[in-house]
């Protein structure tokens, strides 16, 4: 596995989630990033898939997209550009943190 | 211009001013290649403890928090945002391995490092998120 197909997949990664951040993005008409939420959802979802059916050993190219796939960054200063004690940013903040956990323990149980 | 004070709700340009899907493939080589080689540096077999990640996502969030801010006031172009900040810190941190981290950890049996873990990234994040916000306003 040479890292340079592993640079290319997050690379790849990284313009999926633009390009269905801005499809949900855009689907809402919204303030709400709904877009990165759901890249992080989809994102952490699959990981949980991964993991659950082989470990990290195998899926190395799929492990690096879902890499550049999701964004932690992007999550932490959009939650913070919702404005301090406002209701959005604690959903956003929360919506993120619990369904990401959640939703990967889900994909981890469906192929473990 | 914009305005100087303006801020941006979300990071995505609005519909009809999209960044070219150019840079924000070379802005994701970069950040990939970057997150692999500090995982491969960082990466602390003997714990277990996702130290690598927790380090890429806190410094991403460091940095993200700066360039915007700083874009805002120095008006840089649509590529650059895509470049650096979707692509580049974008693909550098990692959400779904922070989330099946925490999972992991908390399947093994390990609460409290799956509470840290989790309270380290957060935390973590969001003040250095605020803090990057802070220097790029003045830097």
């Amino acid at each position: 596995m040479t890292p340079l197909l592993t640079v290319v997949a997050g690379a790849a990664g990284a313009l999926g989630r633009y390009l269905l951040s801005g499809v949900a993005q855009r689907a809402t008409r919204s303030d709400f990033p709904v877009g990165t939420l759901v890249v992080n959802l989809v994102g952490a979802f699959l990981l949980g898939a991964v993991a659950g059916a082989d470990g990290f050993n195998g899926a190395t190219v799929l492990i690096a997209f879902l890499g550049g796939f999701t964004t932690f960054s992007t999550w932490m200063v959009e939650t913070l550009r919702l404005g301090p004690r406002s209701v959005t940013a604690f959903m956003n903040l929360t919506l993120t943190l619990v369904g990401g956990i959640a939703i990967a323990a889900l994909g981890y149980t469906l192929t473990n | 211009m914009p305005s100087p004070t303006r801020t941006v709700r979300s990071l995505l340009p609005l519909p009809g001013k999209l960044v070219p899907a150019a840079s924000v493939f070379g802005g994701g080589l970069l950040g990939s290649a970057a997150r692999e080689a500090a995982v491969a540096l960082l990466s602390t077999r003997d714990t277990g403890f996702p130290t690598a990640v927790l380090g890429v996502n806190l410094v991403g969030a460091l940095g993200l928090g700066w360039f915007l801010s700083r874009r805002e006031r120095a008006v840089a172009g649509r590529a650059s945002l895509g470049f650096w900040a979707i692509g580049g810190l974008g693909s550098f941190t990692t959400f779904s391995a922070f989330s099946v981290d925490t999972v992991r950890l908390w399947l093994s049996g390990r609460y409290m490092a799956a509470a840290g873990y989790v309270t380290a990234s957060v935390l973590g994040g969001l003040l250095l998120a605020w803090a990057g916000q802070r220097l790029g306003s003045r830097l």
